[in-house]
């Protein structure tokens, strides 16, 4: 396939690319930005980030949130909006061009206020992201991630209920650790290309449900026992370790389903890959 | 007192209410107090500027940029730098502080920051501008009004948050403020108590307070937020109005009348649902109402001709996708020359092949796509070409697919003119573009059978078997077309050279035998 004119295309592009990359070194700046809690009402927090580091922690000293940020001034700039109830944070970028060379790797480090009850919209692309939601009072989480390597955990109990949380996962590889903590009634995760982990230990406060939509890749849940665990399957070319988990029609549960005190659903719809179920104490 | 005016007397009392609380918050060992409480900062520094941006509570803000040699507060410059030098390190060193501090401490920081030792000349004479500027830029602002009564509140800085926290609240306080006269007597966030002898000869204003009232206001009293009790024996000459305020008793009297703001804007509230829930249920009953008569197939005067009209529509809807995709065959013709030849040639000698190869291509397609985007991204050189091969690859899949059938509509045009079938005598094999056209009629002829059927009534089997036989025609083609560029290259490579030789071309063109004698130099026919 790769013949003649599949190599000049190629190399144009890459010219392309090379053109637009800046010749100067490359610039970092480091801004930190911050903000008290004037009000307690919900607020509504969207953070997008492209490329680099991407940690999420919480932070409990009167602040709405804190970020540091070191990025690339040429290419980026910060973007710290509050207007009303909504809190818009990240980068964005400030011309078109790749930078191919000498590419040193940008962070952004957030912390949010536990004080203030949050929708939190995360929208990250390549970056390896280190988010830890614990503490926070979440109403509402749409997490989306392009080629990323991520980490979500939920370290303590979320003070307000989620109705659905969603994550929605591209070519990643992604690991979601105690999502019992999230207070969600409903959790979706829609998965691309990649190795997905999902957590499913962590304290859950009432039965509830969990839709996997995946396309390819390979799928681990992680599931506490005494926990009890119910899978409906709807799958193309996808095996199961079904390992502790009992055929009842189109379902598989655990043995304890019956009599277990909190019960999750999941809901799996994958075409190809591989689903293993690993039960943790 | 008219709208505007309480509109306008509202900052004033917010500012008296403000300040009057900072004044008696102030306290010589007390010194964090006296500046502005800081709500939001932002610290910046690359390697050519480091900038410090503020906003407070009032609304105010304060932005020090030192920038190419520049000094610039609020946008103004007020002198000039050296980078590198010792103000520019002095900067970068309070930013340094300031990225761990936040409110109070923040500001008591800038307010103490002064310039370095050993500064001379213009230099010095910068860094006094710029220790000036910060201090005047976080120094609290001094009470100024005259109206300003009696107050008391522990903390300035709630009292400020209170009052300009939300548009909602803003709004109510309006409204309970409405006939307040100025000069009122103002309690914030404290317990108040009028005693059973004391007599308010003014209005009492309270924001957010513990408030007993044992003896005589012979004013307004505007409460907002806080509890308030009117005990045995008090009383209000003028009226009593409450925002998000709780009456805890009411066993005085009110002179004129008890006004409950968040009240009427609840009963307001109620009134909106009401009417939006009627309006909600009307829309549905219409909707509902609508849907039964369309499943029922109510009486309508167009009910006889819905077939026909449907019909109709299905033929004009092939027609124009055969005029598009001709207008398509002609640029392809136009742009692609021989290519085309070579493409509808692998098409008409190995039809099976160019299908097998166009169904495993369909197949293939989202995987190669998904896993070419992820091998090019493992690369940094690929990841330019990646982003380009996202949008790319799918439109090159639909382009390439879109040319095969095309070519096969040409072959099936130049079989449709070889047949002896009536009303074919119209495509001429020595136009391509009237032999495309042809063929894509041919091909689409299963889809305008169907739509006329359709119009017919009982014939719904009949139109439904037509339409599966034109969608397995259409798929069929776009295979075999999507195998025939693949196989050649998009026509840069044949894929059957041909087997004719001129001899053999022309007694094929001309459905003759040719024998031909190179020695007599005669041929026979």
């Amino acid at each position: 396939m790769f013949d003649g004119g599949w190599r000049v295309g190629v190399t144009v592009l890459a010219a392309v690319g090379m053109l637009h990359a800046p010749i100067a070194a490359q610039s970092m700046r480091t801004v930190t930005t911050s903000r008290q809690i004037t009000s307690r009402d919900e607020v509504r927090v969207s953070v997008a980030y492209g490329a680099g580091r991407f940690t999420v922690r919480s932070l409990d000293d009167g602040l709405l949130y804190r970020m540091n940020l070191t990025y690339d001034e040429d290419i980026y700039e910060p973007v710290a909006e509050f207007s009303g109830n909504r809190l818009v944070l990240g980068v964005d970028s400030r011309r078109g061009g790749v930078r191919l060379r000498g590419h040193r790797e940008g962070e952004l480090a957030l912390e949010l206020g536990r004080g203030v009850p949050m929708r939190l919209d995360l929208d990250f692309g390549a970056v390896q992201a280190d988010i830890d939601l614990g503490g926070l009072q979440l109403t509402a989480l749409e997490l989306t991630t392009g080629a990323s390597e991520s980490t979500i955990d939920v370290s303590s109990p979320n003070r307000a209920r989620i109705g659905t949380a969603r994550f929605e996962v591209g070519a990643a590889e992604f690991t979601a650790r105690r999502l019992g903590n999230l207070n969600a009634d409903r959790i979706e995760v829609d998965a691309g290309v990649g190795s997905i982990t999902l957590g499913l230990d962590g304290s859950w406060q009432r039965d509830a449900r969990v839709s996997i939509d995946m396309g390819l890749g390979a799928l681990e849940l992680r599931v506490p026992r005494g926990l009890g665990l119910q899978i409906r399957k709807d799958s193309f070319l996808t095996s199961l370790d079904s390992e502790g988990l009992v055929k009842r029609g189109d379902t598989y549960e655990s043995l304890d389903w019956a009599e277990a005190q909190r019960k999750v659903t999941v809901d799996l719809d994958a075409a190809f890959g591989s689903v293993k179920v690993v039960w943790v104490r | 007192m008219p709208v505007s005016h309480i509109r306008s007397a509202l900052p004033g009392l917010v500012l008296s209410l403000a300040a009057g609380a900072t004044l008696v918050a102030l306290t010589p060992h007390d010194a964090v107090a006296q500046v502005r409480e800081v709500v939001s900062k932002q610290v910046s520094v690359g390697r050519a500027s480091a900038s410090l941006s503020l906003e407070f509570a009032d609304g105010g803000r304060l932005e020090v940029t030192f920038e190419d040699g520049a000094v610039l507060v609020d946008g103004e410059s007020i002198g000039s730098y050296q980078p590198g030098a010792d103000l520019d390190a002095a900067w970068r060193s309070l930013l340094g502080q300031a990225v761990a501090l936040d409110d109070g401490p923040l500001a008591q920081a800038l307010r103490d920051w002064s310039a370095p030792e050993g500064l001379t000349g213009s230099p010095a004479e910068v860094a006094g501008r710029l220790d000036r500027a910060l201090e005047d830029g976080v120094r609290a602002a001094q009470a100024s009004g005259s109206q300003t009564a009696a107050t008391g509140s522990g903390d300035a800085g709630s009292l400020v948050r209170f009052l300009l926290g939300s548009g909602e609240r803003l709004r109510r306080i309006e409204e309970a403020l409405a006939g307040i006269a100025p000069g009122a007597r103002v309690h914030g966030f404290e317990d108040v108590v009028i005693g059973p002898d004391e007599v308010v000869g003014t209005d009492l204003v309270l924001v957010q307070s513990s408030t007993r009232i044992e003896g005589a206001v012979e004013g307004d009293v505007a409460a907002i937020g806080g509890t308030l009790e009117l005990l045995e024996g008090s009383s209000i000459g003028g009226s009593l109005r409450l925002a998000d305020a709780t009456l805890l008793r009411n066993e005085g009297s009110i002179g004129e009348r008890l006004v409950e703001v968040e009240a009427d804007a609840r009963e307001l509230e109620a009134e909106l649902r009401a009417e939006l829930s009627d309006e909600i249920r009307r829309e549905l009953r219409r909707e509902l109402r609508n849907e039964m008569r369309s499943e029922s197939g109510g009486f309508s005067l167009f009910a006889p001709f819905r077939p026909v009209i449907r019909g109709v529509g299905g033929v004009l809807e092939n027609l124009v996708a055969i005029f598009v995709l001709a207008l398509i065959g002609a640029a392809v013709i136009a742009f692609g020359g021989e290519k085309v030849d070579v493409i509808a040639e692998a098409a008409r000698r190995a039809p099976g092949r160019a299908a097998v190869v166009g169904m495993a291509a369909t197949v293939l397609l989202i995987p190669v796509w998904l896993l070419g985007f992820i091998a090019l991204l493992v690369s940094i050189i690929g990841i330019p070409v990646a982003i380009a091969w996202l949008p790319l690859f799918p439109l090159a899949a639909c382009v390439a697919a879109i040319v095969g059938y095309l070519a096969v509509a040409r072959n099936t045009g130049e079989w449709l003119a070889d047949s002896d079938y009536p009303w074919t005598q119209w495509i001429r094999k020595s136009n391509p573009l009237v032999t495309t056209v042809g063929g894509l009629v041919g091909l689409m002829l299963l889809f305008v059978a169907a739509n006329v059927v359709s119009m017919a009534p009982f014939l719904g089997v009949v139109t439904g078997l037509f339409m599966a036989a034109g969608i397995v025609v259409t798929v069929l083609a776009v295979e075999i077309g999507l195998g025939a560029v693949i196989l050649t290259r998009a026509g840069r490579r044949r894929e059957h050279w041909s087997a004719y030789t001129a001899d053999e071309a022309w007694e094929a063109a001309m459905k003759v035998e040719v024998d031909v004698d190179d020695t007599r130099g005669e041929t026979d026919v």
